[in-house]
């Protein structure tokens, strides 16, 4: 047995709602599909159990009826794992996972500056990577966002 | 003091001192203003030097399309450079913005900034391209050696 099935094995032995939600694409890559509510029990059994100790990414997406995010994770550098979680889009928000992996806050700030979507427990800080004067709710990457008129609402900011 | 003025610009002209800045290009411009400085091309055995601060630079070469972020901080290295000056804008992102051009975060090319003397097409520009230009505009300043 591939070492890419024993990990799927693993957590479908663990979580009986991951039964039919584990893709093996190719070798050493594996896409999970994760429900909202149960994020933080499968993550918490990847890094404590399964000894997941790289986060190389997190990729925001705006798919047209909600968000969703990828989480990149890697057991000893050498398959990864993609956990993937939709997010609803009236009032999108995700709990940080800072307390794991603190280089996370990069790539969550990210995820609220260009998607909007909020992330619970981040610390106060600038705006990155968008420049600071930026006006509140525009969010450049969603894909209803439209740039006409940017320069007049850029009027009376720093940016 | 005419004649010191004449030998100041003499020396101003044959091997000005240039700073290289750069607003958020890709890196390919500013390697090809570095190859230019190094042996290969070797701009250096005409004394030009590459200078760390403002203060003591007479040509600023500049790569990228300028950002919102560094706008600020590009008009204030301009402003700390003494007079005489001269912005050369290398690259085609630093003409008019290249394939960035229209997009939220940028300022279509560094002359919606402060204002250029001479630009170098190019993606990237070589390092040809590059003497060919800054010597163009060394040898237009010829016809005025008096400078302002």
């Amino acid at each position: 047995m591939s070492p890419e099935e024993a990990i799927k094995n693993d957590l479908e032995r663990k979580f009986d709602f991951l039964n039919g939600n584990i893709t093996i694409k190719r070798a050493r890559r594996i896409f999970v599909d994760v429900p909202f509510e149960r994020f933080h029990d499968v993550l918490d059994y990847m890094i404590k159990k399964m000894r997941c100790a790289m986060l190389s990414g997190i990729t925001g997406l705006d798919e047209v009826e909600n968000f969703a995010a990828i989480y990149h994770m890697s057991p000893e550098g050498k398959i990864m794992v993609n956990l993937k979680v939709k997010i609803s889009r009236e009032k999108p928000h995700i709990k940080s996972i800072m307390q794991y992996f603190p280089i996370a806050e990069m790539y969550e700030r990210e995820l609220e500056d260009l998607l909007g979507i909020h992330v619970d427990g981040l610390p106060e800080g600038r705006r990155y990577p968008l420049p600071d004067g930026w006006p509140k709710g525009e969010h450049p990457l969603r894909k209803d966002w439209k740039g006409a008129g940017l320069e007049m609402k850029l009027e009376g900011t720093d940016a | 003091m005419g004649v010191i003025t004449k030998i100041v610009n003499w020396g101003r002209r044959k091997s000005p001192w240039v700073l290289h800045f750069n607003t958020g290009a890709c890196n390919a411009c500013d390697i090809e203003i570095i190859a230019g400085l190094t042996p290969t091309y070797d701009l250096e055995r005409f004394g030009v030097l590459l200078k760390g601060t403002p203060r003591h630079a007479d040509v600023l070469l500049c790569s990228g399309p300028v950002t919102r972020q560094i706008e600020s901080r590009l008009k204030m290295i301009y402003e700390q450079m003494p007079e005489p000056k001269f912005v050369v804008a290398v690259g085609t992102c630093a003409c008019t913005g290249g394939v960035f051009k229209g997009c939220y975060n940028v300022k279509a090319g560094i002359n919606t900034v402060i204002p250029v003397s001479a630009y170098i097409p190019g993606c990237p520009a070589s390092p040809k391209a590059l003497i060919d230009g800054v010597t163009k505009l060394l040898n237009s300043l010829e016809e005025s050696p008096k400078k302002k």
